[in-house]
């Protein structure tokens, strides 16, 4: 037997000698290229052309929005003004790709702008330099002057989402608890505002309490838990009118931890009766609650998928915080958090294929994120205390809490990107907390 | 013995006695718990109860005040803005056909094949290659005249007989005259050992070679000509031709001469790869593409770079990856890839893959 396998073996290796390889025989020449560069990609972005007389500055503002959007992304690097070679004085002229290529400018970016009136007019094209050719047609942009700023967003999505190929997320909000006074005293109020820290508006006044505020899929509302009875309740905020309802009213029950269905017609949130705390499924409209959970156990944070079949939270049920998956109807749950330490605050991602979390090990908290069936785990942050981490609307960054050490310690807003890299704080006024994404406007 | 029956009947007559005067089935009362109760008022009590009682939460919550009215509130340095709904831009304005950017005339004239033309016709004379196998052969038997070959070239295998051990045994019996009369006297032609001095070589040569295959290419070219006699081949040997260009026409793509070392390969592959660059957040990260290209002799892409297959991802993503592998081809070819001219037809097309999966790790 094995005579005749070392017959094989050698007869096999003698017919893959025989065969000529491709290029012996005039194929093209082939080769593997499996190591690359992490680096963002420079591209150049000169003022918008200002097509009216009194689109001066607003030009200028709107290209360097677009800049930051773009720059803060971590992906790409502008290539400052003072570089550039030539100048775009007239948004129909031939784009002189040489000159753009001179200064390493992969991308290129002219956009132009009129105002009449009230009324703003942005337009804008995205140009591949070393290819020379433009990415995507020409858009333009009509809106007010008020809202030029996020006009800018606008097409900084457009530019990203044509040299990515994926969507952008700079339109985009985010609610969060703006806080303030010393840390024995601290004012706690929502706040809503641009997702770059702009426009920063309040929810709420600073009399009672207020927790984790979550956005709607449609941006419109905003689920959160106030302790103004005494008690936590859940209630439902339209941001238009601000107009609110609470959402369980059932005495002698706490409610926390809410968040929105896909479909923006229930929320599921954790409700605490006789001493236990389970996942309830709530209609918004009806206000039927559905049990989801029952167990003696602490089940908290619900997060759906995107598709809204299943529904990650956790759980101490095996003695200590790990994150289970659900069906979205309830029954068994399955753990698919492992590692050391405790796992909270679970969050699907938008694209589905990860689900964020804090983690906390040997006096060290992070923010991570792992497969949906718990694989590959992978820790982005680490402090002194990192929690509740959010989406943005295109699974790419991760915006959460960071406090610092000590009785003077503050709470602020970080960004983290999926890769783990370009961590950096939002800017916002004062402390924040809490932070919810709201999907791309 | 007698002490087992002595401890067992005093054991038993201890257990009769406890049993008799122990009194081990008396009945005695289980033991009551006694709680203190203190008397409270009425008064205290209803408070009691108020205290325990859920707080009258209704749904008519009081509204929260609107923005505008929490004057207490820290003052924000953003302009607050107007309404969301307000400041909707109408979506997606495709632009009327503006003048396109005149790309095809922006473009550079090709500059190359001019240069290229000198340094082709000198290539085909590989004859420094003379040394590796190949070309010496077919001069040889030019210069070879057959009278002053001895009939005997046979003699030729010693190179055989040194390699083998069986020197050792010749050397033995030395005795034996017929090694020296075979090999010295008759297989020693002088002419023929000083007119070609490279004989040695060609000896070694032609038994490391390992056949010559490659010399029928090089002769069909010559061949056709000297052996025609008349006017009338000239018809034959035009169709001849003809068909011999329709011949070679479809397979240029065989090429000839030495493929592209490693290192050469590798060269071309670290001039791509320090211009590929991998967003490995993003989807594009879990494809694999494969790209398809041409260069021209300087090392220049030719044409279009196009998409070959790709693995993993869907659409979306690989059209992005395929975009960030174009780029990186065009991006580091700067005045051409630097690649042997002499091998061109070893690397004219080339197919590379963008393969991501290592850089997922980093």
């Amino acid at each position: 037997m094995t005579k005749i396998l070392t017959i094989l073996t050698i007869a096999i290796m003698a017919v893959g000698h025989l065969v000529p390889s491709a290029q012996a025989q005039g194929g093209p020449l082939r080769i593997e290229i499996t190591e690359g560069v992490i680096e963002p990609l420079p591209y150049a972005v000169p003022d918008f052309v200002a097509e009216t007389p009194g689109s001066n500055q607003i030009s200028k503002d709107i290209s360097r929005v677009i800049a930051e959007d773009l720059n803060g992304t971590g992906l790409f690097r502008e290539i400052p003004a003072k570089a550039h070679i030539s100048s775009v004085t007239n948004f129909g002229s031939p784009v002189q790709y040489a000159d753009w290529k001179a200064i390493n400018a992969q991308a290129l970016i002219t956009g132009g702008v009129s105002v009449s009136g009230d009324q703003l007019d942005v337009k804008f094209r995205v140009y591949d330099v070393f290819a020379g050719t433009e990415l995507g047609n020409g858009l333009r942009f009509k809106g007010t002057k008020d809202g030029w700023r996020r006009m800018a967003h606008k097409v900084a999505d457009a530019v990203y989402s044509r040299i990515t190929g994926e969507t952008g997320y700079f339109d985009s909000r985010v609610v969060y608890v703006s806080e303030a006074g010393p840390k024995n005293d601290r004012k706690k109020r929502l706040a809503v505002m641009d997702y770059d820290g702009a426009n920063s508006q309040f929810l709420t006044d600073s009399s009672a309490i207020v927790l984790a505020p979550r956005f709607s899929p449609s941006g419109d509302r905003v689920l959160y838990t106030s302790y103004e009875t005494g008690f936590p309740q859940v209630y439902v905020l339209d941001i238009g009118s601000v107009q609110r309802k609470v959402l369980s009213n059932d005495s002698g029950t706490m409610s926390f931890a809410p968040r929105f269905s896909p479909d923006g017609k229930s929320v599921v949130m954790s409700v605490t009766e006789g001493g236990n705390t389970d996942l309830f499924k709530i209609d918004i409209a009806s206000g039927r609650r559905q049990r989801l959970t029952s167990t003696p156990s602490i089940e908290t944070a619900p997060s759906y998928s995107p598709d809204g079949s299943k529904i990650v939270f956790e759980s101490d049920r095996s003695g200590a915080q790990q994150l289970y998956v659900m069906n979205a109807g309830g029954g068994e749950a399955t753990r698919i958090s492992f590692g050391k330490g405790r796992y909270g605050t679970p969050v699907w991602s938008p694209r589905g294929d990860l689900i964020a979390f804090t983690k906390q090990n040997k006096g060290r908290f992070h923010i991570g994120v792992m497969r949906n069936d718990g694989s590959e785990e992978r820790l982005l942050t680490a402090s002194f205390l990192d929690e509740g981490p959010t989406w943005a609307p295109n699974g790419r960054v991760i915006m959460f809490t960071r406090e610092t050490r000590g009785a003077d310690g503050a709470s602020s807003l970080y960004s983290v990107d999926v890769s783990g890299r370009n961590l950096k704080p939002v800017k916002i006024n004062g402390g924040g907390s809490d932070p919810s994404w709201s999907p791309l406007q | 013995m007698q002490i087992g029956h002595y401890i067992s009947g005093i054991a038993h007559t201890g257990l009769i006695g406890w049993v008799l005067l122990g009194g081990v089935f008396d009945s005695d009362p289980p033991p009551m718990e006694v709680t203190e109760v203190s008397m409270i008022s009425a008064a205290d009590f209803d408070a009691l109860l108020q205290t325990q009682q859920a707080p009258d939460a209704s749904t008519d919550v009081a509204l929260p005040t609107p923005p505008q009215d929490i004057e207490t509130a820290p003052k924000l340095d953003s302009v607050p803005d107007v309404k969301p709904e307000l400041d909707q831009p109408d979506q997606a304005v495709p632009l009327v056909p503006d003048v396109a950017p005149d790309v095809a005339a922006l473009a550079p004239t090709p500059p190359e094949p001019d240069v290229l033309s000198e340094d082709a016709p000198v290539l085909p004379t590989p004859q420094t290659d003379a040394g590796v196998v190949i070309p010496e052969a077919p001069v040889r038997p030019q210069t070879r005249p057959v009278e002053r070959v001895a009939p005997e070239p046979v003699a030729v295998p010693d190179p055989d007989t040194t390699i083998s051990d069986a020197l050792q045994e010749a050397t033995k019996p030395d005795d034996a005259g017929p090694a020296r009369e075979e090999v010295v006297e008759e297989t020693a032609p002088e002419a023929a050992t000083t007119e070609i001095a490279t004989e040695p070589k060609q000896d070694e040569v032609a038994s490391a070679a390992p056949t010559s295959s490659l010399r029928p290419r090089m002769r069909p070219a010559a061949a056709p000509t000297p052996q025609t006699d008349v006017a009338t081949d000239a018809a034959v040997a035009a169709a001849l031709a003809d068909v011999a260009a329709t011949q070679t026409a479809p397979t240029p793509a065989a090429p000839t001469g030495p493929p592209l070392t490693r290192g050469e390969k590798d060269g071309l592959r670290v001039s791509v790869q320090q211009c590929w660059v991998v967003d490995v957040g993003s989807r594009s990260a879990d494809v694999t593409v494969v790209v398809g290209l041409e260069l021209d002799q300087n090392g220049k892409v030719q044409g279009n770079i196009e998409l070959l297959s790709s693995e993993g991802g869907d659409d979306a993503a690989v059209n992005t990856a395929f975009q960030a592998a174009r780029r990186a081809v065009l991006r580091c070819q700067k005045n051409g890839y630097d690649l042997p001219v002499e091998k061109y037809d070893h690397w004219r097309e080339i197919e590379i893959t963008f393969n991501p999966e290592k850089m997922r790790h980093k």
